[in-house]
């Protein structure tokens, strides 16, 4: 088939996005998956969504292809991009200028009056197209749906006409801003267009735009949480790549802004039990049935949350693990008992004396602290896990950094 | 659907190049200009072939067109419906916006449905009126290119009076903080506006003492050891900086981060998060910045 721009699937570059953007080493051969033919035509679209942030290195085992993105001093997300180029077909966009002009004169109209005005406008061209009925009818149909196009019932006709337009042309600096900022801001991205302003106020700092290409999930997801339905869902094992269905009923979406990954937490309806999904291992959602348990759900996921560091479930109450740690805090660095405050979530600081503070959180997985716990590497003088094991390998970790950087090498 | 060709790249242009024919200017030169700014690198030939060869039935060959009003589409649910969740954030009421006209819509998400869990705790204060105020008088002088004369509170929490040259305001959904990155009389400069008590636009022009030019950034570079799905971890971590990676073995990478000069603290101790499956080569300065901390948590 040959090569078009645009495309009828969002899924289908989400997987070449990803790599380009988040590990960027591979090389063509490395995309084994899919055949090199399609490899190529990704990579050509790609490159014209988002050529200016597109890289090459040639290497002895062939040529990288890479995104590199400082999302700091990009002023729109360029992911943005990948989702306005959906594919269509001549007649599609020629009947939805056309429609949109026949119904925004204020009047509504029935489909047949409405075929009978796309023919006159066509007829100033050589071959005009033609549109029967039927088509008309399903686009005004899909329109409804949408939300762009109104019907209303005149004894047994139904008319229809536009509804009513908003001016948004006042919101460009809230749109540039929650575009970038909140949940699904490509939608965001969508309005901004429809506005004249290109130019934002605002320039963004840890900004992750890798959920970008996980979007269309999401949505799902939450349509299904607001609708309180169970879904039929498609996910990636991390561990194995393979693709597993699992019947769940979402029950809310965790966010991290230090990673930019969104999880879903669901109801396991085999399991019975709540579960951690990573949304970028979705490849796909079907709405269910509304469930019935949803609110007994979502009341045993509150009260999980409050053992919760990161996105790990504790399995039982009796499983919970508790970490401590001790940290000295010099005179004058008053700026890390500040930072234990800001970023201890579930769990506490006491002062133990004048320059020891301790820090203890009860979780599902202590292990999960580690990572944050290294950040005060050089400055831990005591640290306790229930787990002994987890306790001597992050001791253990301390020495291999030591060994790694030629240091010592004593245990802490 | 959020994947439609109305959202599309494609269908704004289009609309773009109807304006102009209903004006009556439109030109070949003007449509490829219009096509440039508005779709993707390869959509010139496609759009400028399906006009011509009249495939999309909407500008005809002497640029005129059938369509009598200038297209405007109405929000659609899937817009109403995010707006109406982003009416129920608390940050939206530093820019005032009036949601009346989203009455009866249901939001796409609420704040039950998404929750952040490792926000920093010490955020901005959104509800705080006079903050609410600082914030609209720096928006509107970046926008307009204007001075401003602001007090804020230094370290030691004292009162100090700043003139600068705003250019940004820069959120961090980490800190959940704005701050406002402006020229000063010496140096670029980034004040939280959480410090700042007082603000308002300065007349006339600032006279800078010297020409203030932003900092090259700095780099990193570590070699990634993939244990414990180190790989995927570190470079989602550092995603949204630009970078490089190299394979340099079976299970290593040899990664290159750009960060800002002012930020080294930070990325020192997010790169020490990952423990033994970094190892940090270039440049020394950064590598006996590491050692000195694990020489010290050695020695405490």
């Amino acid at each position: 088939m040959a090569y078009k721009e645009l495309v009828k699937s969002f899924e289908k570059i989400r997987m070449y996005m990803r790599d380009f953007y988040v590990y960027g080493f591979k090389t063509r051969n490395d995309f084994n998956k899919k055949s090199l033919r399609s490899y190529d035509d990704e990579k050509r679209r790609i490159e014209s969504y988002l050529g200016n942030y597109m890289y090459f290195e040639s290497s002895s085992d062939g040529k990288r292809v890479f995104l590199s993105i400082d999302s700091r001093e990009a002023v729109h997300n360029p992911l943005f991009k990948a989702w306005k180029a959906k594919s269509f077909t001549d007649g599609d966009i020629t009947l939805h200028f056309i429609l949109c002009d026949i119904l925004s004169k204020g009047v509504s109209m029935s489909p047949v009056d409405i075929v009978a005005e796309v023919d006159r406008y066509l007829s100033v061209f050589e071959k005009p197209m033609t549109f029967d009925e039927s088509t008309v009818r399903k686009k005004l149909k899909e329109y409804e749906k949408t939300g762009i196009v109104v019907s209303e019932k005149q004894s047994r006709k139904t008319l229809y006409r536009m509804a009513e337009c908003t001016d948004i042309s006042h919101m460009t600096d809230m749109l540039n801003f929650f575009a970038e900022a909140s949940p699904l801001g490509v939608i965001g991205s969508f309005l901004l267009d429809k506005t004249q302003e290109k130019k934002t106020s605002f320039s963004f700092k840890h900004h992750y735009i890798t959920a970008t290409m996980d979007c269309g999930i999401l949505y799902r997801l939450l349509c299904a949480i607001h609708e309180r339905k169970s879904c039929e869902t498609q996910i990636v094992s991390a561990k194995t790549g393979a693709e597993y269905a699992y019947s769940i009923v979402p029950l809310r979406v965790l966010w991290s802004v230090q990673s930019g990954r969104y999880y879903c937490m669901g109801y396991n309806n085999l399991r019975h039990r709540i579960e951690t999904y990573r949304i970028d291992h979705i490849t796909d959602v079907k709405k269910g049935d509304v469930s019935p348990d949803f609110d007994k759900y979502r009341t045993r996921l509150a009260n999980i949350e409050k053992h919760m560091w990161g996105a790990s479930v504790p399995i039982a109450k009796d499983k919970l693990q508790t970490v401590s740690f001790t940290l000295f805090v010099n005179e004058g660095e008053e700026y890390i008992i500040r930072r234990l405050e800001r970023e201890k979530r579930c769990g506490s600081i006491e002062q133990v004396d004048e320059n020891h503070y301790k820090f203890t959180a009860t979780v599902a997985d202590e292990w999960e602290l580690t990572p944050w716990i290294r950040t005060f590497i050089c400055r831990i003088t005591n640290i306790s896990f229930s787990d002994k094991e987890n306790e001597k390998r992050f001791k253990n970790d301390i020495a291999a950094m030591c060994t790694l950087y030629g240091i010592g090498g004593e245990k802490v | 659907m959020m994947f439609s060709e109305l959202y599309g790249a494609y269908y704004n242009t289009v609309a773009k190049l109807i304006e102009h024919a209903i004006d009556g200017n439109l030109t070949l030169d003007l449509m490829r200009e219009i096509i440039n700014s508005n779709a993707f690198s390869e959509s010139g030939w496609l759009i400028e072939d399906a006009i011509k060869t009249e495939r999309w039935q909407l500008i005809t060959q002497d640029w005129k067109t059938p369509v009598t009003c200038k297209p405007v589409m109405p929000l659609t649910e899937l817009e109403k419906s995010w707006l109406k969740a982003i009416s129920l954030d608390e940050r939206v009421k530093l820019f005032g916006v009036d949601f009346g006209f989203l009455e009866g819509v249901e939001p796409l998400f609420t704040s039950e449905d998404i929750r952040i869990y490792d926000q920093y705790l010490d955020g901005d204060n959104y509800s705080d009126a006079g903050y609410i105020e600082r914030f609209k008088i720096i928006l509107e002088a970046v926008k307009k290119g204007l001075p401003l004369e602001i007090v804020m509170l230094n370290r030691r929490g004292e009162e100090i009076l700043r003139y600068v040259q705003p250019k940004k305001i820069e959120y961090s959904p980490k800190d959940d903080k704005f701050r406002l990155i402006a020229r000063g009389l010496r140096s670029f400069e980034t004040i939280n506006l959480q410090k700042i008590t007082s603000c308002k636009i300065k007349d006339g022009k600032l006279r800078f003492e010297r020409r203030t030019q932003k900092e090259e950034p700095s780099f990193v570079t570590f070699e990634l050891y993939d244990e414990r799905k180190a790989l995927e971890r570190v470079l989602l971590h550092f995603a949204h900086l630009k970078k490089k990676t190299v394979q340099t073995g079976d299970n290593t990478y040899l990664v290159t981060i750009y960060y800002d000069k002012f930020d080294e603290t930070e990325i020192l101790i997010r790169i020490l998060s990952f423990g033994p499956m970094i190892k940090v080569t270039a440049p020394d300065k950064f590598v006996e910045l590491v050692k000195e901390r694990l020489i010290k948590q050695l020695e405490i």
